[in-house]
């Protein structure tokens, strides 16, 4: 079997089993444990093959690419696959130490396979609406966990997210039929194809736009983002975690992938708004963070700002930009969903999450204090972390497209998320208020704080290996630009019904 | 029949984003519902004129309409309705947890509330 579909199977049958499993026991997390460590290594293998050969293809149901769906994997592909299945596991085994089995929410693991499946699909389709269906199946497995596990104050968060997802979705599928009737097919590599003969055609631009409005919304640009703030902080802190590392995420490589390998190279004006779109994020998403009081709730918004530094990326769209972009989302990934776990640690020796009632934790556990500072001052930028380089890579692409204005925005957002990241440390590090208690007695937090030690240590080697990363990022943004390549792969796929298209 | 649909669908959208736009749950819902059909019959609109063309029929007469904007659409209706159905059962979850059918009841503020925020 051709491996291009196992990252789609695994998370497929490993929902089905945890569902006939029915009840969570010991067995069913050992099982479930060891399909998500199967993930990664798949991820991993790709990864290998995509290094050495290029992009793979493979033809559902054996159908060449004129007639049917073809899954295909470059290398930007696999270093998502990799990022997620990671983010994944951890979350997972996070949950898994913080509630024994007889606590645990049945269908909790069922819906995290089948996010995982959609997310993987929507990685590795090579048609649009296959794209749809994917986005699809991740979205209904994400409104499911949002309300699983919420109490009735947090249900009400769920609205504004359903009802603006359930628009993005509606208008991708108009993008899809206005595809379909520009140029007759939905296949990335055939509209890769024929986009270039359409080149100064209106109707490509409105497609661009389209596409910018849905992922803009599914990835939390300004002024799309109103869902995001308000719906993860209610969230349980491994599903938190998880949906801010891995869920944003795919919208941010549909961009890439649209932008770069489907759409046509000199879309002037779908950049420019891209680029200014994620100037005003980047600036309004920090200050949101700087206003919240509770971690979940600082932490969401700094995504908001995050997103905007990986999009502003994209809008510059240089290569050397795109290989930013690409190290931003492969630092960030780590580093965001090591924040969460990190503050859920904390939340679980304060009891709460609220800053004016956490304190003393650096006194009592300074392990987590240590691990803060590293993931912290990294997102803020600090060298020789991680989040230097790639904010330096972005800082550098804007200064060579003279775009001086958002690179400033870009340096100001910086020391705006430095403060940030500060107001937690004061408040729960460095502060000891007088009603914080910290539970030290409360044995699950070393095991907790493990967790989001490996993640930390991944992200200190991203900064501490950082050349090796941007030379992967650097082949990852060749393979996502390099559309010849790739059109030809696809349309070389022998299908049964004989010819190659 | 293309100008006509197009009008149509128009029409639909405009309609549904009013209803979507209102407080009352109800209308919400239908907005959404009345939105996946613009859309759909907007996908139907992209496999072209159907006029003088056949049905796609193996070994029939030769010029037939374009079926994968109707596969297209099978899909897209079906998700449409699961996630209308999810949507429906959460609005009434806030019903029973709020006593709320309109999203001014959902989102207002006790008069507990307004006396400590005093």
């Amino acid at each position: 079997m051709n491996s291009v579909v196992l990252p789609v199977i695994i998370p497929l049958l490993t929902a089905i089993a945890a569902l006939i499993m029915g009840k969570p026991s010991l067995a069913r997390r050992i099982l479930v444990i060891a399909a998500s460590t199967v993930q990664v290594a798949v991820a991993i293998r790709l990864g290998v093959l995509c290094w050495n050969d290029g992009p793979r293809a493979m033809p559902i149901g054996g159908w060449s690419a004129a007639l049917g769906i073809i899954l295909v994997v470059d290398l930007l592909s696999t270093v998502m696959l990799t990022l997620s299945s990671i983010i994944v596991l951890a979350g997972e085994i996070y949950g898994f130490y913080e509630l024994p089995a007889r606590f645990e929410h049945p269908l909790r693991i069922p819906l995290i396979q089948f996010l995982m499946l959609g997310i993987n699909l929507a990685f590795c389709t090579g048609d649009l609406f296959n794209l749809f269906v994917a986005f699809e199946v991740t979205l209904m497995a994400s409104y499911a966990l949002l309300t699983l596990e919420a109490d009735n104050w947090d249900i009400k968060q769920a609205f504004p997210y359903v009802t603006i997802n359930i628009l993005a979705s509606t208008l991708l599928l108009a993008a899809a039929g206005m595809c379909y009737s520009l140029f007759g097919t939905l296949n990335f590599a055939h509209i890769a194809r024929t986009a270039a003969m359409h080149a100064g055609d209106p109707r490509l631009q409105i497609i661009a736009m389209l596409f910018l409005v849905v992922f803009s919304m599914k990835a939390g640009l300004f002024p799309f983002y109103y869902w995001l703030p308000h719906s993860y902080p209610t969230l349980p802190t491994p599903v938190a975690a998880l949906f801010s590392g891995v869920l944003t995420n795919v919208g941010i490589y549909v961009l890439l992938r649209l932008f770069c390998t489907v759409l046509p190279h000199d879309m002037q004006f779908a950049h420019s708004v891209l680029m200014w779109l994620s100037g005003m994020t980047m600036l309004l998403g920090v200050i949101g963070a700087i206003s919240r009081n509770y971690i979940r709730g600082i932490l969401s918004f700094h995504k908001l700002s995050q997103v905007g530094f990986m999009t502003l990326a994209i809008g510059f769209f240089t290569p050397a930009s795109i290989t930013a972009a690409i190290f931003y989302i492969i630092h960030y990934i780590i580093v965001k969903s090591s924040l969460f776990l990190i503050g859920g640690v904390g939340a679980c020796l304060n009891r709460t999450d609220n800053l004016a009632s956490m304190g003393g934790l650096w006194r009592n556990a300074p392990f987590i204090g240590i691990l803060f500072l590293c993931q912290g001052l990294s997102l803020a930028g600090l060298p020789p972390l991680s989040g230097f380089w790639g904010k330096y890579l972005i800082v550098v692409a804007g200064i060579r497209k003279e775009e001086f204005i958002l690179v400033g925005i870009t340096i100001v957002a910086s020391v705006l998320t430095l403060l940030s990241m500060l107001k937690i440390w004061q408040a729960a590090f460095w502060g000891e208020p007088e009603g914080s208690v910290v539970h030290r007695e409360d044995r699950r937090w070393p095991r907790l704080a493990g967790v989001a030690a490996v993640l930390a240590i991944v992200s200190l080697s991203i900064g501490f290996g950082a050349e090796g990363f941007i030379r992967l990022s650097q082949k990852a943004a060749d393979a996502a630009l390099d559309r010849n390549r790739y059109i030809e792969v696809v349309t070389t796929v022998q299908g049964k019904d004989g010819e190659a298209h | 029949m293309q100008w006509e649909s197009s009008i149509l669908a128009g029409v639909l959208f405009g309609v549904a984003v009013w209803l979507v736009l209102h407080r009352s749950f109800v209308r919400i819902i239908f907005g959404f519902i009345l939105m996946s059909h613009a859309v759909n019959l907007l996908i139907l609109l992209s496999s072209g004129d159907p006029g003088g063309k056949h049905a796609p029929i193996i070994n029939g007469p030769m010029p037939f309409v374009d079926p994968l904007p109707q596969a297209l659409i099978l899909t897209a209706i079906v998700i449409g309705f699961g996630v209308i159905a999810y949507m429906a059962v959460l609005l009434y979850r806030l019903f029973l947890d709020f006593r709320a059918s309109s999203t001014t009841q959902l989102y207002r503020e006790e008069p507990a509330e307004r006396e400590k925020s005093k």
